[in-house]
């Protein structure tokens, strides 16, 4: 292998792939796109269920408590003032207490409680409130059940501190940048093996695997760098940060072995289009469940984007390191060497 | 024009079509879409609590809790499959409760419980769930509730649901990738394999060629969307009149489709500009899924005069009456389209006949 050659070919590919109409402007649109998703999604989560609350007849003491246990409270001056917000549409519901509610309880009464309910609110969180309205009657009652009840948690505890949906996101967002430079490696590809030029170059002193590892450096090099410049805007290299450049350089080899395979399947760019469209839905399934846990079972880790995927997962978000992430990266190195090397072998047989 | 070999171009188009990925990527938009929007925003997405429950003996509770709109109740065989599901997220809670618990609950005896949580489980789920459960149990104890409760609705919004929600911009996709993409795609596809000039030579004008393409078009995007209203169940009260409604919709995507197809180059100039296109062209979609965002700026865009029309029909049971300023304007729009196009096409047929 001549560096000399490969240097060339790398600098004319890369140059080709943005004289591509369509892929030099997915590339540019599709990072600035990502990246501006990722600044636009909510950066916190808010956790506990919004209540404006009028209630003068109970104690400072049990109102800060309900604070703690998942209801953020709004204390309001008067009931009105409180029908006002929920109206406004500064509080989803409001609950208002009556001056004599405790001793009214205390007298064995039933005292009356009034809970104003916006009316655009969704039949879950309607009930819900209803619910623990009804509870807290009874709380307030003193009415407790004999129950005994043992709390496993499961999994890192992250109340209080839930992963904002933008940190969840970056995943996806690195797959797809990714897989976007996966089509466009394998357009590049396709566009040669039908013009002829790939097997023009083997004519010349470049050898076959010389043209192999000049068209995987492309594609590495092409995908690592936008993938990294995402991370470095959003801030994701924070934690870790030669682990998340291991794991982005074996998935830019990944993709670039996957790229090879479209490419040897497609005809032209469409066909590339249409293969990468395929792979780049395959592929994404274990980022989806990232976003919304429990959507699949362990099937999901027959794919290999999920060890790609998951390892950047528990770095950013549960502050993992190389121990607990050294079983994803040996799996993921093993699936990209499997297609980097089946990619070439389909690649080159079509060129013979 | 002539009718009989605008037909005969139409038949090879519907023969040769299948052979291109965006006529199956056309077909299978909606109802991957209709099922991705069900499965995510029917159940993953719900505002609704995931409660999992293993029964060891023959407890009220699960049937209880699930009359809850609140929660989203599921049985488990055994205490191994639940934690397992709590484990991965598919839960926010599970409970494990003994042979004779709801017996234990109505004598006042110490029922002993086991509750699994999932660790990004969020403060409200956890406690939606375990007041729900405490309340449950207290509905087996036969205790009466020691609060009467009025609930007063304020204001005068409904709740749009996001399936809802969604549902015009799926249609939208619909009617534009079929409607646009297949002419826009093929007619390209024939400049760049140079057929286009073969069939120049031919008796068939450049009209009529557009007119096929443009006809398989409307088709597809006819079924399309119509697939994607039986879909999602949105048929409305007056078939024949949506009918009418997505066929003009379609005639205007498939022109938008033909006029694309006209300009570019090739494969890579019309896919660079349907992407800068896309955000134009479904923004009404956009638009209707933001309710805080003003309706009327969603009037701008031609697709708005597609898909108001077609949503008045299927939400509100609309008549012609009610949707005749849209239909105007959108028969308007094609009839400037097929201006365009008829100018293009005399400008294809000359640049095809000098090359």
């Amino acid at each position: 292998m001549n560096l000399r050659i490969l240097v060339a070919l790398v600098q004319k590919d890369i140059s080709l792939y943005f004289k591509n109409r369509f892929f030099a402007l997915i590339t540019v649109i599709g990072l600035v796109g990502f990246i501006g998703v990722f600044f636009l999604m909510p950066k916190s989560v808010e956790e506990n269920l919004p209540v404006g609350w009028y209630a003068p007849s109970l104690p400072e003491a049990f109102t800060t408590r309900l604070q703690g246990e998942g209801l953020e409270l709004t204390l309001y001056s008067s009931e009105e003032a409180l029908r006002t917000a929920v109206l406004d549409g500064d509080e989803p519901i409001g609950i208002a207490l009556p001056e004599d509610f405790g001793p009214q309880l205390a007298r064995g009464e039933t005292p009356r409680a009034v809970l104003y309910l916006r009316s655009d609110l969704a039949d879950e969180y309607r009930d819900a409130y209803l619910l623990l309205m009804e509870e807290l009657g009874f709380m307030l009652a003193g009415q407790q059940l004999n129950i005994e009840t043992e709390e496993v948690v499961l999994g890192q505890d992250m109340a209080g501190q839930q992963i904002a949906p933008r940190q969840r996101m970056l995943p996806i967002l690195v797959l797809m940048i990714l897989m976007m430079e996966a089509m466009g490696l394998a357009a590049l590809l396709s566009a040669e093996i039908e013009t002829g030029t790939l097997r023009a170059l083997l004519v010349t002193d470049l050898t076959v695997a010389g043209l192999f590892v000049s068209k995987g450096v492309t594609g590495i090099l092409m995908a690592f760098f936008q993938v990294l410049l995402l991370l470095v805007i959003t801030g994701g290299l924070q934690q870790e940060p030669v682990l998340i450049l291991t794991v982005l350089l074996l998935g830019a080899f990944l993709v670039t072995g996957i790229s090879f395979l479209i490419a040897a399947a497609s005809r032209d760019l469409m066909s590339v289009f249409g293969w990468g469209m395929l792979a780049m839905i395959g592929l994404a399934i274990p980022s989806f469940n990232i976003l919304l846990p429990g959507l699949a079972t362990d099937w999901i880790k027959g794919i290999p984007s999920y060890y790609l995927v998951d390892t950047i997962h528990q770095v950013i978000n549960f502050g993992a390191g190389w121990e607990q992430a050294s079983t994803n990266l040996l799996v993921l190195l093993a699936f990209s060497a499997f297609f980097f090397g089946l990619g070439i072998v389909i690649l080159r047989r079509k060129l013979q | 024009m002539n009718l009989r070999r605008i037909f005969v171009l139409y038949i090879k188009e519907i023969i040769q079509g299948p052979k291109n990925f965006i006529f199956l990527f056309a077909l299978l938009v909606p109802v991957v879409l209709t099922l991705l929007v069900t499965v995510v925003f029917g159940t993953y997405l719900t505002g609704q609590s995931r409660l999992g429950v293993v029964d060891l003996g023959s407890s009220m509770l699960p049937q209880l809790a699930g009359e809850n709109q609140a929660l989203s109740v599921r049985s488990y065989p055994s205490a191994g499959a639940l934690k397992d599901a709590v484990e991965r997220g598919a839960l926010d809670m599970g409970v494990v409760l003994p042979a004779d618990f709801d017996r234990q609950v109505g004598a006042n005896d110490l029922a002993r419980i086991t509750v699994y949580i999932w660790g990004e489980s969020q403060m409200q789920n956890r406690l939606i769930l375990g007041s729900a459960m405490v309340h449950t149990m207290r509905k087996i104890s036969g205790r009466p509730l020691p609060v009467e409760i009025e609930q007063v609705t304020l204001g005068q919004g409904n709740n749009v649901p996001w399936e809802k929600r969604l549902l015009p911009l799926i249609v939208l996709m619909a009617v534009l990738v079929a409607g646009t993409m297949i002419p826009a795609t093929s007619l390209v596809t024939e400049k760049v394999k140079r057929t286009l000039t073969a069939l120049n030579a031919s008796p068939a004008t450049m009209l009529d060629v557009f007119a096929a393409k443009g006809l398989l078009g409307i088709t597809l995007s006819v079924l399309s969307a119509t697939l994607t209203l039986f879909l999602n169940q949105a048929f409305g009260a007056r078939p024949l009149l949506l009918l009418g409604v997505l066929t003009l919709g379609a005639v205007f995507s498939a022109a938008l489709g033909i006029i694309l197809g006209a300009l570019a180059k090739d494969i890579s100039t019309l896919f660079a500009t349907i992407k800068i296109l896309r955000i134009l062209l479904f923004a009404p979609g956009i638009v209707y899924m933001f309710p805080e965002i003003p309706q009327w700026i969603g009037r701008i865009f031609p697709t708005y005069y597609i898909i108001q029309p077609v949503l008045e029909i299927t939400q509100n049971n609309a008549g012609l009456a009610e949707i005749g300023q849209e239909f105007t304007i959108l028969i308007g729009l094609i009839v400037v389209a097929l201006g365009i196009i008829t100018g293009l096409a005399r400008r294809t047929q000359d640049a095809v006949a000098a090359a």
